[in-house]
């Protein structure tokens, strides 16, 4: 489980995150949801320790990730994965490489062994066969499946989503949110996942965080959102004439 | 004057972060080969090409500046020796470098920040700035002075060939002239030179790629900075070293 307590954090004076409190558990998709510049992304990169908070505290199960040593945290990284907007596949490396990539860091495998772990990840994600092409000779949905192949690479007890739909078709963004819930729940993983596509929200908002202007406003889950009285979720939400129309008829 | 301050502190930093021992002596050795070749191998063509031509050059306009019957014609051998020497073959090879190699280090390490790539590896645990900036800077400062020998020979030998082509003075003139009085520190006097620049060339322009934002147009603002910067402090240094080591 991940714990957020009292989190706070500001960029020049200008406060982006205010007092979060929010729990993370395994097995669920957890969706931190909100519009553009509320904070969701700031919130994700001080998790994973790419920004660190000014104030407040973030919980690994019994371990304090905001006051680990450099090396300490290094070490716990392994337990992390991440998928990024933009995949952020290393131009560098075929597929093969890129899944490969924290194996080589972290483990003193065999090739064979190494390569068995490789297409074992790239069958969870549907691309066998694909470990010698480049990243540039994939689409978009195709980089997002090794993205996570490479995220799951050392069995991770946590995985960070950013955007994972991002320039996806609906049909490749629902492959996507489909295959990141199996495998959520098929390892026990405490996935937490950062969107604002609302497909996704209701097709695998197990636990949903609603981040308004740096405040978290709102949890719930998918069943919840649709009869939320909360006003600036609903405009969110129902930010369309369509999404409008359906909520009226419920 | 604080924003000099600031990069100058960023630099160290970087480079603090950078000269760590590598997390995996393998992965380390692989990314120095395929550096090196990257780097080296890929400027052989060009540095032999400029070296060639130049080499040329000089012995061209040597030949037609001798005027006076009382400078013997063999001093077009030791002029073209000398200049390619103690400038050419170092500094305006490194110059040439600094665009070619500045511009790629800058530009690939750039994409890579504004991608997220550094950001996957950081997340991974792994020292992002120790994986992709140490081997380069390395196989480019351990190898560079052999650019430089080989630019040095390539130029003499097109000095050579130009004499053989238009006969302004005889090849065994111009051997006698490469041998006269020449003091072979000039020779490790420029190996070093050369490898101080490609230490400067491969950090700084990693420096601007690694810290690069704001897009492509960001990606290609570090690539201009890593040229111009690397270029200015070539041309300090070599003031610099000259002083000390002759």
């Amino acid at each position: 489980m991940i714990e957020v307590k009292g989190l706070y954090k500001e960029f020049d004076g200008k406060t982006v995150l205010e007092d979060i409190n929010i729990q993370f558990r395994p097995g669920e998709c957890s969706l931190i949801i909100g519009a553009s510049g509320s904070g969701k992304t700031v919130l994700l990169k001080n998790l994973v320790g790419l920004y660190e908070p000014d104030r407040g505290e973030i919980l690994y199960g019994e371990r304090n990730f905001t006051k680990m040593k450099f090396a300490e945290r290094k070490l716990f990284r392994k337990e992390m994965g991440m998928l990024f907007q933009e995949s952020a596949l290393f131009d560098f490396a075929t597929v093969e490489e890129n899944i490969m990539f924290p194996m080589d860091f972290f483990t003193e495998w065999s090739l064979e062994k190494k390569l068995e772990r490789v297409n074992f990840c790239l069958k969870r994600v549907n691309l066998e066969g694909s470990n010698k092409l480049y990243p540039a000779q994939l689409s978009g949905g195709m980089q997002k499946r090794v993205g996570i192949a490479r995220a799951i690479a050392l069995n991770p007890k946590y995985l960070f989503c950013d955007e994972p739909n991002s320039g996806l078709d609906p049909t490749t963004s629902i492959v996507i949110d489909r295959l990141i819930q199996e495998i959520t729940r098929e390892y026990k993983i405490t996935t937490v996942i950062n969107t604002h596509d609302m497909n996704s929200v209701m097709e695998i908002g197990d636990h949903i965080g609603f981040i308004h202007k740096g405040h978290l406003v709102w949890e719930g889950s998918n069943k919840e959102i649709m009869d939320t009285d909360c006003q600036p979720l609903n405009d969110f939400v129902f930010a369309n004439n369509l999404a409008r129309q359906i909520k009226r008829n419920r | 004057m604080k924003d000099t301050f600031q990069t100058t502190g960023e630099y160290w930093q970087l480079m603090l972060r950078v000269f760590r021992k590598p997390e995996k002596w393998s992965v380390f050795w692989k990314q120095f080969w395929k550096e090196s070749q990257k780097l080296i191998i890929g400027s052989l063509l060009l540095v032999f090409i400029v070296s060639i031509a130049v080499g040329g050059v000089i012995c061209l306009q040597t030949a037609n500046n001798l005027e006076s019957p009382f400078i013997p014609k063999y001093y077009v051998g030791v002029m073209a020796r000398e200049s390619l020497v103690l400038e050419f073959c170092s500094t305006m090879i490194a110059l040439i470098l600094a665009g070619k190699m500045g511009s790629n280090i800058a530009s690939e390490i750039g994409s890579m920040r504004i991608t997220e790539q550094i950001d996957a590896m950081e997340i991974m645990g792994v020292n992002s700035a120790n994986f992709l900036i140490l081997p380069k800077i390395i196989s480019a400062t351990v190898f560079s002075p052999f650019l430089m020998l080989m630019s040095f020979f390539i130029g003499l030998a097109g000095g050579g060939l130009l004499i053989a082509i238009t006969g302004i003075i005889t090849l065994a003139q111009y051997i006698e002239g490469l041998q006269f009085a020449f003091n072979q520190w000039y020779i490790f006097y420029s190996m070093i030179k050369m490898a101080v620049f490609c230490f400067i060339i491969t950090s700084i322009s990693s420096y601007y790629g690694y810290y690069a934002k704001g897009g492509s147009l960001g990606v290609g603002k570090s690539s201009t900075q890593a040229i111009v910067i690397s270029s200015m402090l070539i041309l300090i240094f070599d003031l610099i070293l000259t002083k000390l080591l002759l």
